[in-house]
């Protein structure tokens, strides 16, 4: 899981041992360093559409197009509607096509830099990386992470109501996996540095990074502690994973109400950060065409049924159920983590309120929540 | 890295109507060093494309013991089962693999082996007949309990001659509709139980067919005295990518395309039930 870290090296080691300066960049200096980082990288940062909506996308290129996009950018503590995954494991992708039984295959690698992901979104691509690598390895996923680099912003106030990152302990900033991490300040950006490849940045654009006065280290602990303070969603996140890793914990019962409620719509299962099922299909007109693949969901009635008809999960409950299993205790039995990163967005996108901290705390509250 | 995802061109060489609906292919990769030596084992699956119509996992339904080919049964069935029946020999069609694990063959030898059947179950089993057949003398007694909707629905039918022919071999058949001159049963494969005694002393199973009959088979075997392990069974389950990746024939945490599909029944208990193993 050191996909973050490659050059991971002696120099890195001394970083750990507090060797490198906490660095400092001004609020109003982040657009100019953007500017010249497009040049090098398709850089991703969060973005307010015309809608209002907050979404990670990629910056333009061209010049005036990207003072429009700059002066989108968002990076207070704003929902950003679903995770970043959808750059290395877009909701719509080509795998190769074909003509008159050629195969041309496509896959796309160009450098990505990422600004402003939030420390669950972080958790949520670390554990894709580890997936992905698995088994066989997926060549389009692992392609497009092969140079990238990401910039975390901790997040001083949850986006979500929903969210619950301090007590699933993925936020509400990094603890490693990152190149840079942003700590906010009123004017400026304390920047904790996470790897070589880090500091190889900040040392390319050391005309926005400048050296901390004494202290800063301190500061940022404090902004930390008040930051994980401020999250008022809780729930016994460990409490969770050792019930559900006994054999058949979780009442049928329980999955049995969950699946009356929802109504498999798929939206917990696309917003998901670790969400990574998919369904393959042909476009085709005349000799030529794409071997497509896009996002599929467990939930959907579709996701198992055979072509004979039959449907080993063709109960409403059996879908409902496999999202929490999956998540919370197959995962955790397969890798030792979790594949629920507590960003919350499950819930807060459902229409019928049901979502994964509800699920939680009714396991280890014993009380209905949903 | 290789591209897991890209199929490799390979053309028809000999197309067998087995029934109405089902038909086995013989294929040959169009790469003559890539064909040579391209090594599977019984009961792994390839996954076919027809471009335009999609992808397929299919069981290899010849034995690894023959070289330089591979058949698939395929009944007609969904977009991808059709679009195969509609190419003939010398039409291209493009595959990957093997993938998924196999049938035990070195841990079996020396037992009595059960194979039992339901319709189109046969394919995948017949990897492995064939090769207990070219290592014959390495096993103890072998018989076939197979069983399909009707005669005419019974594959591999010039095979099921043979077979019988094979010393220390029976095979047992039973039809659901029976018709004029069948010889044989009529209803479903455990019903041959009482034609044929099934005895779990120094003996496996090994099951494959619809979920129901796959079902009944386990435990009419249990009732005979089988241990759970040496009940051995290669599941069905939706799937696209083969490879552990798009989730579908995932149960629990174990992915059919790549756990399996050969699980054996100790295997299959352990499996979240609530998740549909059949």
């Amino acid at each position: 899981m050191n996909l973050a870290l490659p050059n991971r090296g002696a120099g890195y080691r001394r970083e750990r041992k507090g060797w490198v300066k906490i660095k400092i960049i001004e609020k109003k200096d982040i657009k100019n360093l953007l500017k010249e980082a497009v040049k090098e990288w398709s850089v991703y940062a969060p973005q307010k559409n015309l809608g209002g909506d907050v979404w990670f996308d990629a910056l333009p290129k061209q010049a005036a197009e990207l003072d429009r996009a700059l002066d989108n950018i968002v990076l207070e503590d704003t929902d950003t509607l679903i995770s970043s995954k959808d750059i290395f494991f877009p909701q719509l992708e080509s795998c190769f096509e074909f003509n008159d039984g050629k195969i041309h295959e496509t896959v796309e690698s160009s450098p990505k830099l990422l600004f402003g992901i939030r420390p669950c979104d972080l958790k949520g691509l670390l554990f894709s990386d580890d997936f992905y690598k698995r088994n066989f390895e997926d060549k389009y996923y692992l392609s497009r992470i092969e140079n990238r680099f990401i910039v975390v912003k901790g997040c001083i106030k949850p986006p979500r109501s929903a969210c619950f990152c301090a007590s699933a302990k993925t936020g509400p900033f990094a603890d490693k996996g990152y190149d840079l991490q942003l700590v906010e300040t009123p004017d400026s950006y304390l920047i904790e540095t996470g790897s070589r490849k880090g500091e190889d940045f900040i040392k390319k654009y050391k005309k926005f990074f400048k050296d901390c006065p004494a202290g800063a280290d301190k500061t940022i602990s404090q902004i930390k502690k008040i930051a994980c303070e401020s999250i008022e969603l809780k729930v016994d996140f460990q409490k969770v994973l050792e019930m559900m890793s006994k054999d058949d914990f979780v009442p049928e019962e329980n999955y049995k109400r969950i699946g009356e409620r929802c109504i498999y719509c798929g939206g917990c299962l696309y917003v998901c950060p670790t969400c990574t099922c998919f369904n393959v299909f042909d476009n085709f007109k005349d000799k030529a065409g794409e071997r497509m693949r896009n996002w599929d969901a467990c939930v959907f009635e579709g996701y198992t049924r055979e072509t004979s008809g039959h449907n080993p999960r063709k109960e409403k409950w059996q879908r409902a159920s496999r999202r929490y299993e999956h998540k919370l205790k197959y995962d955790y039995k397969l890798t030792g983590m979790s594949g629920c990163v507590g960003c919350g967005r499950c819930l807060s996108s459902c229409p019928v309120d049901i979502g994964m901290s509800k699920f939680i705390q009714e396991i280890t509250e014993k009380r209905k929540t949903m | 890295m290789k591209n897991e995802y890209i199929p490799y061109p390979a053309v028809i060489e000999e197309v067998r109507k087995e029934t109405f609906d089902t038909t086995t292919f013989r294929v040959r990769f169009k790469d003559k060093a890539f064909a040579e030596n391209f090594q599977y084992k019984q009961g792994q699956f390839m996954e076919i494309s027809v471009f335009g119509a999609g992808e397929a996992p299919i069981s290899i339904t010849s034995s690894p013991s023959k070289k330089g080919f591979l058949e698939f049964t395929i009944r007609a069935a969904g977009k991808v089962t059709k679009g195969i029946h509609n190419l003939k020999k010398g039409d291209s069609l493009y595959l990957r693999g093997p993938y998924g694990n196999s049938f035990p063959f070195e841990e079996i030898k020396g037992k009595n082996i059960y194979f039992i059947a339901g319709g189109i179950g046969l394919a995948p089993l017949r990897s492995l007949i064939n090769m207990v057949f070219d290592n014959r003398k390495d096993f103890k007694h072998i018989k076939l309990l197979y069983g399909a909707k009707t005669p005419e629905e019974l594959c591999f039918k010039d095979e099921l001659e043979a077979w019988k022919k094979v010393p220390d071999t029976e095979v047992w058949l039973t039809v659901d509709k029976s018709c004029d001159g069948w010889g044989c049963r009529v209803g479903v494969v455990t019903e041959l139980w009482k034609d044929t005694h099934v005895h779990p002393e120094n003996a496996v199973a090994i099951v494959c067919g619809p979920p129901i009959m796959i079902k009944f088979a386990v435990i009419e075997l249990q009732k005979s005295g089988f241990k759970d392990k040496d009940i051995i069974m290669t599941l069905e389950r939706y799937m696209k990518c083969g490879i552990g990746k798009c989730g579908h024939c995932n149960i629990g945490e174990k992915f059919v395309c790549v756990d399996g599909p050969v699980f054996n029944y100790e295997q299959v208990e352990q499996l979240p039930h609530k998740e549909g193993v059949f």
